[in-house]
């Protein structure tokens, strides 16, 4: 057992005046968002901007569609970072293990709120998804079972990864004790205890790695399974679905990795070994999601039937070619920055953390043009083109979820430490 | 247990739209609410210009995407083949709606009271039709009707209220022209069977594997030429 | 009918903040969201018939407690047979609409503006509207206008009433086809325009029938639209003659898109080749037609005594027309006395010798090959000489039809019609069985010889211009009215109308030139307006509104015939009328009482014991104010339903069964066509031109008064070369002129108004298709010019140098009818040039089109 802590570390349980000056301000775009779920359930989901398909000329799956995806991808990084510590013991990782599950949790926790947002019997869906489940629904696989397994899994954790610091923390006298005791939950920090510990993350996760294909997979058939909608149907969904889930999930780790070290004292360990290995990662995944990309544009270029091809219009030329062509510049501009670095080793974190933000930027956005055009373009009946604009409700209600999880990731920065407590890794 | 089914002959259509309105003052659908829809094509340059229609209720397919999808069983297949929508069940993801090929699922996106037209003192219209709050089928599900109930789906439902008192649905029986059928595909003597043998048929989007209950005769299905006039501007 | 009890549902409703809350915590989950809340329901089903449109399809009313949740086609009724069309079906949400006229109104501002209005009783409304009819009447009684739209209840309305108060009748045909009617009756005896017989006919000129939308001769819709689509599943051809396809459908087999206003050349053409081509039932000609009378120099019959002669070839001499065995010549130089005579058919021959289908072509548009291919397809197919057997009749068959309405209102109109008709005259198709009809029976209207026989009168005239030299032959038109009353100098008129009642129309949108109408309605000093609606014309001068009901009302008699099957009906209230509406009979028997012209000898209830042709035993006691109620179950009665009104009131129709032969085919009549003889030449109509002539009218007014329909350019091709595009106009199906127009469910349907123009016109105008344009019409007899803002729709199913612009918009006092773009009639002109001969309207006009924001 190493020696006893003095204080808590990294600044938890410390909140300083300007922490709180950005809490208030992450608290009040959150309640702007809520607000704007307030007027969608006393008025209806009239305040967004979806309409129907056909002869509303609309799309029904908007925004929240777009951003739970997102969510769910972003999700993706922490498990997947959690699972390679345990699974193929990356020593690089290891100081960023916590964040990755903290993001996990959060991105999750948005998700159900996007979820809830975008239900237009939101309570009714609480009980009947689990009441009437259908396996047999895409939506089954990606959102009750996954989604459910999912953040309970990553809960279980965080919490398992956590005992062993919240054992420590707990020495600390003040107003938390009582949290890190219940935490730590009278672990002891024995051998057994240890090996215990290490056997029961290894097997979870085992058995997580099969749930993270079925949950990105599913999330894949969501679209790629249906015939109905040009533009969805395809092979490819699946696979670059998880693509950039991983693009979107590791850019944020390193935006939040960077947050952390500049703004957490103490954490020096997260050393330039750390941020490289995520920058190759993500290089990694950009160049394998851009191939993707590729093949599936010149698939629906060249073989794609006549309505497939009005939607890839309506993303290259048409409606949507702004939004598609800033996507592609959000990704291959830090695609240019991460070979760069990759050549260049021991750059500054500046283009790293900028390339974080771009891919989530690029992944928002390429979300909600997998989501929206099909529904606008190329219907298979010959309605008009339809036209789907974000009402502001939509904007706050995602700019508040975002908001909301950056608050809920600097509140448990302070109530427990966001990294491993030094001498406590095993 | 009847099949039911129904028959479009375009060659009689004359995409008066009728029938698009006698569903809605059926169903009590809320304003922008078309559960048919009849198309309108110009086809070909002046002066070899073509004038078609193509009515377009749910196709209530006997492999249907939307009940595939639905989480919650709300959207389901009945025995004699109608597709149905419970209402009671529904909780307004529209899964079933991007699945649908055909377009035919309409949202409500605000409280329907507030969408029939003219505001009237009690909220529903003075033509409510009672007989749409009853339940429906062996299940005894509550399926019939339009407007329901905020943040619920709906569709075209083979009016169940009528078929099961062995009326035929509205748009059907107000047809001016007749070109509507409906009926039991199992039976041989059924209009829609008569007709099925007597004239050459199809389906829309066959290639979709969607196995449609609703068949067309005469003329053929939109092609890349089929150019929509007279779209109806249904946005609320 | 059917009575059932049921138990009633209710959804629970909330708002705001506590709908809100408990959707959150409630959500809604099932069993919470209806609640049973059991209540005994009573549902029956009662008929009664449409409103809105012009053929009153039967309906049958789904009412629970009383009240109506549905309208469904009556399945008994012939026009509709259980069916009805989207005005039909949503005319339901109108009957609740809270819009409607609800009390009598009293105008509280100046007219010429939106009004704003007082409640005010039945009683004192009423007494506002007799005073100043009483007072008017007792100068001029003719200063008193009524003046309508729809014709229901001619009888009550248009008879009686007009003649109890001795007031002007106008009429809204001279917008509507009545240049087609008189022509029809003036050339062949029966009123209407013309419809083929559907059930024989085997090639269908549809010329001029926007038939996916609107009715053609006489009916609304539904008749017609599955007359042909029976017809076509039997094998018929129809060739659309329009400058548009989209009335055609996929119904139309052929499109000649032919020019507006050229309908006379493109007839002539046709006359031209079946002539050249032998095509001729000579027969037919020579027995029922003035073709054989002999016409001299003059353009006169050459007569005996009063009795035109023909040339007899068998004793090669003029015999009078008639003579026993005679065998008229159709052709030949006679001399008679002297004279130089040759039958009218040698005329028509040697006129019709130039307008070749090549000649055609420039005016028409049409290319030549396509009209000579026409003309012998009509040749063919006629069969001249062929018969057929009906019902054990034996009658000639030439199963040629035209469908011909209201398009017959351009400035040739009356001639245009006439030469249609001289073309059905060459095969023999008119009244042969698959040929060509004007009315639901072949019966001969007054009109034949009332138009035969005019004299034309000296100055003063009257407001309307009957019987002037400038449109002797002029079924009183609101425009000549309008005209007048701006301008009686010009016009030699000495008084002008001073009170109007105003019974189901809308001049100030409905009819060109709608700035015309309003200078003249300013003028009016009192107007009162009977309408369920707040109109667009009342809102402007209305001095007192009177709230008419909608369908829940006594009125009729009303025919229910579909041409081949005989029967009748009564519109008969499906609920006690909404507010404080009532059914126009109603109005009126108050309105005459306070007037005074109600009871007593030649009182309304005595004109309407007349008109209704009510026997002795039932007539209306003359000292008692009857109800509509009691005046229909009389009339039922009179038509030998014993059990009166009631059968209407239980059963909604009377089906008396299918038409004989001999009721509608005119060569089934006794005696055949009604015993009149067809005017294949128009002598009277050069009569008439001499004498206007001599009494100094302009050559504008009696040029198109000929024996022979001539080809002129119409007037509008006057207009300088910069108004290069024809504006015309035509109906939706989704509305019913301007009285649908508000009707929630169809505004919805139908959009805005838009011009339709081919997509290379727009393009050589850089307008691309939702843009908006400007369209500018000029007059070219005054030069004036009009235009209007709308976006422009392109479509391949129009010629390129036409535009067109539906009716129903313009309109402003309700919700779903405003900000829905202009009406075209304020582009189309009226008065000279653009009437015809007739006095009837011209839906024609030059105009230019430009985008508009860039000039
Ligand atoms: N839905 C609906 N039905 C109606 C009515 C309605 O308002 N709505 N109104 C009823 C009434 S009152 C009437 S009078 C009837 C009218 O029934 P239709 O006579 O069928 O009437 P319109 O719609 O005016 O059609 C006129 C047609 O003539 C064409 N046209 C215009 N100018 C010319 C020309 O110079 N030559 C030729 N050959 N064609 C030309 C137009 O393109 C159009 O297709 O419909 C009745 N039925
Ligand atoms: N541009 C253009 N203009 C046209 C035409 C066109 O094709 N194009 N068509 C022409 C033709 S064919 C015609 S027939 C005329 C028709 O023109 P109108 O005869 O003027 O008919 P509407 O415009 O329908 O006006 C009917 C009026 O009657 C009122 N009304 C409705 N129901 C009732 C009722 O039950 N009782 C009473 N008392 N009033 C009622 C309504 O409020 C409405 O104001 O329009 C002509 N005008
Ligand atoms: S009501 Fe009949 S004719 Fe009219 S559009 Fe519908 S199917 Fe076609
Ligand atoms: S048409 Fe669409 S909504 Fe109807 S059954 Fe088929 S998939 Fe379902
Ligand atoms: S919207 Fe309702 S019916 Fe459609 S898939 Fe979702 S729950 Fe099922
Ligand atoms: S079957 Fe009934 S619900 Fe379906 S389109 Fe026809 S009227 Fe509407
Ligand atoms: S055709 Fe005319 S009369 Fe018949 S329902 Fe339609 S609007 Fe009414
Ligand atoms: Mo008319």
């Amino acid at each position: 057992m190493a020696a006893r802590l003095e204080r808590l570390p990294f600044g938890v349980g410390h909140t300083s005046g300007r922490w709180k000056l950005w809490m208030a301000v992450l608290a009040a775009i959150a309640i702007l968002g809520w607000y704007g779920w307030y007027l969608e359930l006393s008025r209806g989901m009239i305040v967004t901007g979806l309409r129907n398909i056909g002869p509303m000329g609309g799309a029904t799956w908007g925004m929240d569609v777009a951003f739970i995806v997102y969510f769910v991808g972003v999700s993706f990084a922490g498990i997947t970072v959690a699972a390679l510590v345990r699974l193929a013991d990356v020593k690089a990782l290891r100081p960023i293990a916590r964040m990755a599950e903290a993001l996990t949790v959060v991105s999750l926790v948005l998700t159900v709120f996007a979820i809830m947002y975008d239900l237009g019997q939101p309570l009714r869906g609480i009980v009947n998804l689990f009441r009437y489940a259908r396996p047999q629904s895409p939506f089954f696989g990606t959102f009750t079972l996954v989604i459910s397994g999912y953040l309970f899994a990553s809960l279980v954790y965080l919490y398992l990864g956590g005992r062993r610091d919240a054992a420590r923390c707990a020495e600390v006298p003040g107003r938390l004790q009582r949290f890190y005791q219940l935490w730590a939950a009278g672990y002891g920090d024995t051998r057994e205890e240890q090996e215990r510990r290490s056997r029961a993350s290894f097997w979870l996760a085992i058995a997580i790695v099969p749930l993270l294909v079925v949950a990105h997979s599913t999330l894949g058939f969501v679209f790629g399974l249906q015939v109905g909608r040009p533009g969805w149907y395809s092979a490819l969904q699946a696979p670059s679905f998880v693509l950039l889930a991983g693009v979107s999930g590791v850019g944020m780790l390193i935006v939040i990795a960077a947050v952390v070290r500049r703004t957490v004292a103490g954490t020096d360990r997260l050393d330039d070994g750390v941020f490289r290995w995520l920058g190759n990662a993500l290089m990694i995944l950009l160049l394998a999601y851009l191939y993707f990309m590729v093949v599936e544009l010149l698939t629906s270029i060249y073989t794609g039937a006549e309505r497939e091809r009005e939607v890839t219009e309506a993303l290259l030329s048409g409606r949507y070619a702004p939004i598609y062509w800033a996507a592609v510049a959000l990704l291959v501009i830090p695609l240019a920055f991460l070979i760069m670095r990759y050549f260049r080793r021991g750059a500054g974190l500046t283009t790293l953390v900028a390339s974080g933000v771009m891919v989530n930027l690029s992944a928002m956005a390429k979300r909600f043009l997998i989501v929206v055009p099909s529904q606008t373009h190329g219907t298979l009946l010959p309605y008009q083109p339809g036209s789907y604009t974000p009402t502001w409700v939509e904007w706050a209600e995602m700019a508040g979820l975002i908001a909301f999880g950056a608050l809920l990731l600097a509140v448990f920065a302070k109530l427990f430490p966001i990294m491993p407590v030094e001498g406590s890794e095993s | 247990m009847p099949r039911y089914g129904m028959v479009i002959d375009l060659d009689r259509c004359t995409g008066c739209r009728a029938c698009m309105e006698s569903c809605k003052v059926e169903n009590n659908t809320p304003e922008a609410t078309f559960w048919m829809y009849v198309f309108r094509f110009e086809e070909g340059e002046y002066p070899d210009t073509r004038v078609r229609f193509m009515p377009r209720p749910c196709m209530h397919c006997d492999n249907a995407p939307c009940v595939k999808v639905c989480p919650v069983g709300a959207r389901y297949k009945r025995e004699d083949g109608l597709v149905a929508t419970d209402w009671e069940r529904c909780i307004g993801c529209r899964y079933c709606e991007v699945a649908c090929p055909y377009g035919v699922n309409t949202f409500n996106w605000t409280h329907p009271e507030e969408q029939y037209y003219l505001g009237w003192e009690d909220g529903a219209p003075p033509w409510a039709n009672p007989d749409l709050n009853e339940p429906y089928g062996d299940e005894r599900r509550r399926i019939a009707g339009g407007g329901r109930d905020e943040g619920v789906i709906e569709k075209c439902t083979f009016c169940v209220q009528r078929v099961e008192q062995g009326l035929d649905p509205a748009c059907v029986h107000g047809c001016p022209l007749k070109a509507l059928v409906f009926g039991d595909l199992d039976d041989p003597e059924s209009p829609p069977s008569r007709l099925l043998r007597k004239k050459e048929a199809f389906r829309l989007l066959e290639e979709v594997g969607t196995e449609p209950r609703v068949h067309y005769v005469g003329g053929g299905p939109p092609s890349e030429n089929s150019k929509q006039i007279d779209a109806v501007e249904a946005r609320v | 009918m059917a009575i059932t009890r049921r138990t009633f549902l209710r959804g629970v409703g909330a708002g705001g903040v506590a709908a809100a809350t408990t959707r959150l915590v409630l959500g809604g989950p099932e069993t919470l969201l209806a609640q049973e809340t059991p209540s005994a329901l009573v549902e029956d089903v009662v008929p009664t018939t449409c409103w809105i449109g012009k053929q009153d399809c039967g309906i049958l009313a789904r009412r629970i407690n009383g009240r109506v949740i549905k309208l469904e086609g009556h399945p008994g009724n012939p026009r509709n047979l259980g069916t009805l069309c989207p005005k039909g079906v949503s005319q339901i949400v109108s009957l609740y609409d809270p819009n409607r006229v609800k009390t009598p109104l009293v105008r509280t501002n100046e007219k010429g503006v939106s009004g704003t209005w007082r409640r005010a009783t039945w009683d004192e409304a009423l007494e506002l509207t007799a005073e100043r009819i009483k007072e008017v009447r007792e100068r001029d009684p003719s200063l008193v206008v009524w003046q309508k739209g729809r014709s229901k209840s001619k009888e009550i309305y248009d008879s009686a009433l007009t003649y109890a108060l001795g007031c002007t009748k106008l009429g809204h045909g001279t917008y509507c086809s009545d240049a087609g009617y008189r022509a029809c009756e003036y050339t062949i005896g029966p009123t209407g325009v013309l419809h083929p017989d559907f059930r024989y006919t085997q090639l269908l000129l549809s010329w001029g029938w926007n038939a996916m939308n609107a009715g053609g001769n006489k009916f609304c819709w539904i008749v017609w639209n599955r007359e042909l689509a029976a017809a076509k599943e039997r094998g018929l051809k129809m060739v659309t003659i329009d400058p548009r396809i989209r009335g055609g459908g996929p119904a139309s087999d052929e499109w000649l898109p032919i020019k507006p206003g050229s309908d006379l050349a493109l007839a002539l053409a046709l006359a031209n080749v079946l002539i050249e081509e032998g095509y001729v039932d000579a027969g037919y000609l020579k027995t029922y037609t003035n073709a054989p009378y002999l016409v001299g120099e003059d353009g006169l019959f050459v007569r005996k005594g009063d009795e035109p002669l023909i040339w007899d070839e068998r004793t090669a001499k003029p015999v009078p027309v008639g003579s026993k065995g005679a065998e008229p010549a159709l052709e030949g130089e006679f001399d008679i006395e002297g004279q130089k005579a040759k039958p009218a058919f040698h005329l028509l021959k040697e006129h019709v010798a130039q307008n070749t289908p090549e000649w055609a072509a420039g005016a028409c548009g049409v290319p030549a090959d396509r009209i000579r291919a026409l003309a012998q397809e009509i040749g063919r197919i006629a069969q001249i000489g062929s018969t057929i057997v009906v019902d054990g009749v034996s009658l000639p068959h030439r199963p040629v039809g035209v469908m011909f309405y209201h398009a017959a209102q351009q400035e040739l109109g009356f001639q245009a019609t006439r030469a249609i008709l001289t073309v059905l005259m060459l095969i023999g198709a008119v009244g042969a069985v698959g040929g060509t009809m004007m009315d639901t029976k072949w019966e001969i209207n007054d009109n034949y010889a009332a138009l035969d026989a005019a004299t034309i009168e000296d100055p003063p005239y009257g407001f309307t211009l009957k019987y002037s030299k400038y449109f002797p032959i002029n079924s009183g038109s609101p425009s000549m009215m309008a005209l007048t009353m701006l301008d009686p100098e010009k016009y030699g008129v000495d008084t002008t109308p001073e009170v109007l009642i105003l019974h189901m129309a809308n001049p100030v949108v409905s009819f060109p030139n709608v700035h015309v109408q309003r200078a003249a309605y300013e003028k009016l000093k009192f107007v009162a307006v009977i309408s369920p609606w707040l109109s667009e014309t009342a809102d402007l001068y209305a001095d007192v509104v009177l709230p008419a009901a909608t369908l829940e009302k006594y009125e009729g008699p009303i025919s229910a015939s579909d041409l081949y099957t005989s029967a009748k009906t009564a519109r008969v209230p499906p609920m006690d009328p909404l507010w404080e509406s009532r059914g126009e009979i109603d109005i009126y028997l108050d309105l005459t009482e306070k007037v005074g012209v109600l009871y007593g000898e030649a009182g309304f209830i005595d004109e309407m014991n007349i008109y209704l042709e009510l026997p002795e035993k039932l007539k209306l006691d003359v000292e008692e104010k009857p109800t509509p109620r009691d005046i229909l179950d009389r009339w039922a009665k009179a038509q030998g339903i014993h059990e009166g009104i009631e059968v209407f009131e239980k059963e909604g129709v009377y089906v008396s069964g299918p038409q004989a032969p001999s009721t509608i085919y005119g060569f089934a009549t006794d005696p055949v066509f009604g015993g009149v003889v067809h005017r294949f030449y128009g002598e009277s109509l050069l009569r008439y031109q001499q004498v206007m002539k001599d009494k100094g009218a302009d050559e504008i007014y009696w040029r198109d008064y000929t024996p022979l329909p001539i080809w002129r350019p119409p007037t509008m091709e006057e207009s300088p070369s910069e108004y290069d595009l024809y504006l015309i106009s035509y109906k939706l199906i989704e509305h019913k002129q301007s009285r649908s127009s508000f009707v929630p469910l169809l505004a919805e349907l139908a959009g805005a108004q838009r011009l339709e123009m081919n997509p290379r016109t727009a393009a050589a105008r850089a307008i691309a298709d939702g843009q908006m344009a400007w369209v500018e019409s000029q007059n070219a007899v005054t030069g004036e010019t009009r235009k209007v803002q709308v976006p422009v729709r392109v479509t391949e199913a129009i010629r390129p140098d036409v535009v067109g612009m539906p009716h129903h918009f313009g309109m402003w006092t309700h919700p779903w009818s405003k900000n829905r773009g202009p009406t075209p009639n304020e582009l189309f002109f009226t008065g000279e040039g653009y009437v015809a001969n007739t006095a009837d309207q011209s839906f024609h006009v030059k105009v230019r089109v430009y985008p508009a924001g860039g000039e």
